[in-house]
């Protein structure tokens, strides 16, 4: 454009005048203005046209004050290569990827309740039996909106998303109950994490598979137990071999008694057995990924090794379910095994719900082994709950809100193990752990013949916990109170209970005066542990030695001693010993005078 | 957060599940509102809450000419009465640190702080510090190390004042992927040319703060992009419960900060 001024032949013709005029002065300006810049080959003249021309395209308010950015953004234009050959090439946006995951996920749901309404359509005119094999998905959506009017919540473009990927775990898992746990930040990509019950077919399958796992591990033990004793026997008959030995030749020169060589009295605890699948801990099967639409993934059971470490230690999530996890008690697995651990303990201490919201199993039938479990009790949503007063439920006194995760023990367990079960081999314990702990008492029963001479070890002191359903008023805690208690709303009227965890910030609960109650967790997976975490410390080293003379430091006989030493033992044999000698020196003394 | 826009910003809020709900957002409306024009700020923000056992405090700036020095701050349990937080004293920042108990929701109440470096029989070992005051301190501490900007949000004009940028249309995906491109809203710590020289494409007016890429330990500082890359969120691995979202190719962001009010000193364990 400004190229046309250029070539006008006026200007040309002025340029030829010389005589100073108006004219002249401003072709003379605007040559100046037009002068190339060696380095950008541009000129003042076409980059204030441009400027004008974008500030009154643009028209953006109050011009003058940020002209130099004007000028500047101009510039930055300009610089835009132009890549001619490019410029056919299609760039996907970056949702791309997500989008066809999405879309998947859609179609594959979608035909699903297509084919259920088809299904549903006939079975109305059949029976209607079939029901019960639906997965029971929890309406996120619904208790999304609750949540929100308490504060706490997902975004709706998040929620919905979510919510279908529910549906979707529903679809291609076998579940028969899927929840929506909550959502774990990491940082590298967070998790969402769903809560489901299996379906009794596949628990069976699973059990099976658990006690097929679990059997051998137990004989290994065994075997090792036998090969360490076999090895002490061993070493004490070596013992006694040796010092006859020393006894039957005692002129020879023999080197100096050298003191035995270290044992390691170190003994590995008692593995404690995994809570099988359905049961405790692992009563729930948790399911994660990292944005809706992607498959989710089955997390492994946790085992009570992992809790315990897990209690231990402290990490952040990254994200990848295969990252390696490095704490200093020694953690088995990978990120997959840590998050499970962590949503134990955030299930564990942060499943509530009003007093009287669940019920112990009322309603559906249960497995036989279920109801023998007396610490184990399955419970349903109580169909005659009421619901309290939102001014009962927000008792800063927490009388009102129950625990429904069971409490895990010190050990990592919901149900307390023995590890000696010969001490009260009861029949309770053997029915509670019907694999496990059978097999444990069977090695009990083998090995009490050998050990009958063993000294009665400590019986140890049952670890209990609060029970199902104690009070949130029993929750004890270090620093300040563990639960906060709000209303919904200052002004009235759309009353809601909402809870927060202080323990484990990102936990709330909500409850209407209706029958609704949900809770969820958004947050790192960490626990408040004020004043800081401190790692646990090494264990103290072992003793190389037991401390005796022989290894004691203690002052050199001097000259005068030794003369007194050597006077006294003249003529006559030699007196038993001397108090403050080496014993050491002494049996050397001995063996010279040999 | 800008007051005025927080319907628009409600969807973005994403700390530890928290939601702003439709009658908060209300309440701080037309309660700010109010407050801005008696006080003549030209913008006011809506900073976050500070949860407590009786009652959460509830935290509001309002800017004037100044956008980095000319910051007021104002603190509310029940939007009724605003009251203006006190300037933090430097001994309260330290106290602030070291005090464990959770935050009471009474601002006149005393709380007793162990100071455990100390001597047994030290004097300074056991302090008081009214609850005010802590609550200054603790904010004070969370601005200077967690809040922060998008670059070019703030600008410093040739006069030397520093006020938010009307023209900034945000950052590109690409720069958003980048903790070089987010900066401390605090006095440069660092020395005036840091953040000048680390850049290829400097520019005075923008790169006077201190960008966070240079907080230790590396990893203190979690940049996530959601919602199909289309929001940046960062998160301090200090101060559990700030968050700092941003828009891409828009002017929207915005800070906010609810939780305990407790400086997480395990940030080393967790990574």
């Amino acid at each position: 454009m400004s190229q046309s001024f250029l070539l006008e032949p006026d200007i040309i013709a002025a340029t030829e005048n010389v005589m100073p005029d108006l004219n002249n002065d401003l072709v003379l300006a605007k040559n100046f203005l037009k002068q190339q810049s060696a380095a950008t080959g541009d000129n003042l003249y076409d980059h204030l046209v441009d400027l004008v021309h974008k500030i009154l395209t643009h028209k953006p308010p109050d011009v003058v004050d940020n002209f130099e950015q004007y000028s500047w953004e101009v510039k930055q234009e300009k610089l835009r290569p132009n890549f001619d050959l490019l410029n056919d090439v299609y760039l996907s946006p970056p949702q791309l990827a997500i989008a066809r995951k999405m879309d998947e996920m859609f179609k594959l749901v979608a035909s699903k309740s297509q084919k259920m309404q088809e299904q549903g359509e006939e079975e109305q005119e059949l029976d209607l039996e079939e029901e019960s094999d639906k997965p029971r998905i929890t309406d996120l959506i619904d208790h999304n909106y609750y949540f929100r009017q308490a504060g706490y919540g997902l975004p709706d473009s998040e929620c919905y998303a979510l919510y279908i990927a529910l549906n979707m775990l529903a679809i291609k898992e076998p579940v028969a109950t899927v929840r929506f746990f909550g959502k774990i930040f990491g940082t590298k990509a967070n998790y969402y994490v769903a809560e489901t019950d299996l379906t009794i077919e596949e628990l069976d399958r699973r059990i099976r598979e658990f006690d097929m796992k679990d059997m051998p591990g137990e004989g290994e033990g065994l075997d090792e137990e036998r090969v360490q004793e076999q090895g002490e026997e061993h070493k004490d008959i070596l013992g006694e071999g040796e010092e006859e030995a020393q006894a039957q030749k005692p002129k020879e020169p023999v080197p100096p008694k050298l003191p035995p060589i270290p044992l390691s009295t170190w003994q590995p605890k008692p593995t404690i057995p995994v809570e099988r699948p359905g049961q405790g801990v692992n009563k729930k099967v948790y399911w994660v990924c990292n944005l809706p639409g992607d498959p989710w993934t089955c997390l492994p059971d946790a085992t009570p090794e992992q809790i315990r470490v897990a209690r231990l230690s402290l990490r952040a999530m990254t994200g990848d379910l295969d990252a390696e996890v490095q704490t200093f008690p020694l953690f088995e697995g990978t990120e997959r095994h840590y998050l499970r651990a962590q949503i134990a303990r955030i299930a564990a201490a942060t499943s509530i719900s009003p007093q009287g919201f669940y019920t112990f199993g009322s309603g559906e039938e249960e497995e036989d082994i279920d109801l023998e479990e007396a610490g184990d009790m399955n419970f349903n949503q109580n169909p005659f709950y009421q619901g309290h007063t939102i001014k009962d439920l927000v008792d800063p006194e927490l009388a009102y809100w129950v625990h429904h995760g069971r409490h895990i023990l010190k050990q990592g367990r919901t149900i307390w193990w023995n590890p000696r079960p010969e001490m009260q081999a009861s029949c309770l314990l053997a029915v509670l752990f019907n694999c496990a702990s059978r097999a444990s008492v069977k090695i009990a029963n083998r090995e009490e013949g050998e050990e009958e001479e063993d000294e009665n070890p400590p019986s140890i002191e049952a670890e209990t916990g609060p029970s199902l359903f104690a009070p949130l008023s029993a929750d004890v805690s270090t620093s300040g109170p563990t639960w906060t208690t709000r209303v919904g709303s200052v002004l009235g009227g759309r009353a809601l209970a909402v809870i927060r965890s202080n323990l484990w910030p990102g936990a709330v609960a909500y409850a209407t005066d209706g029958k609704r109650s949900e809770c969820m967790y958004v947050g790192w997976g960490l626990k408040n542990e004020p004043p800081n975490f401190s790692p646990l410390q090494l264990p103290r080293p072992q003793e190389e030695y037991s401390v005796g003379p022989e290894v004691m430091e203690m002052a050199d006989p001097t000259f005068a001693d030794e003369e007194v030493y050597r006077i006294a033992h003249l003529p006559p044999a030699p007196p038993a010993e001397i108090p403050g000698e080496g014993g050491e020196e002494f049996s050397e003394e001995e063996e010279d005078e040999d | 957060m800008n007051v005025h826009k927080l319907w628009d910003y409600k969807e973005h809020v994403n700390v530890n599940g928290v939601m702003l709900t439709s009658e908060l957002i209300s309440l701080l409306q037309t309660s700010l509102t109010l407050i801005q024009v008696e006080n003549h700020f030209i913008t006011m923000q809506y900073w976050g809450q500070i949860y407590a056992i009786d009652a959460d405090y509830h935290i509001a700036v309002g800017i004037n000419k100044d956008a980095l020095n000319d910051r007021k701050y104002f603190y509310t349990t029940d939007f009724n009465f605003w009251g203006l937080l006190p300037k933090a004293k430097k001994k309260y920042k330290l106290l602030s640190l070291l005090a464990t108990q959770p935050f009471r929701g009474d601002p006149s109440e005393n709380i007793k702080v162990l100071d455990e470096a100390l001597d047994e029989n030290d004097p300074d070992r056991c302090k008081t510090m009214k609850e005010e005051a802590r609550l200054a301190a603790t904010i004070s501490n969370i601005c200077e190390e967690a809040e922060v900007c998008a670059r070019g949000q703030l600008i410093k004009q040739p006069e030397g004042t520093v006020v938010i940028n009307p023209n900034f249309y945000g950052l590109t995906a690409t720069e958003a992927k980048m903790l070089k491109s987010y900066l401390h809203i605090r006095p440069a710590q660092h020395k005036w040319n840091t953040n000048l020289l680390t850049r290829p494409d400097y520019n005075y007016s923008m790169d006077f703060l201190d960008s966070i890429d240079q907080d230790i330990p590396k990893g203190c500082w979690n940049l996530i992009l959601e919602n199909v890359g289309s929001v940046a969120y960062l998160k301090s691995l200090y101060w559990p419960g700030m968050m700092y979202f941003h828009k891409i190719r828009t002017p929207d962001a915005g800070f906010l900060y609810v939780g305990h009010g407790r400086k997480n000193l395990d940030v080393p364990f967790l990574l």
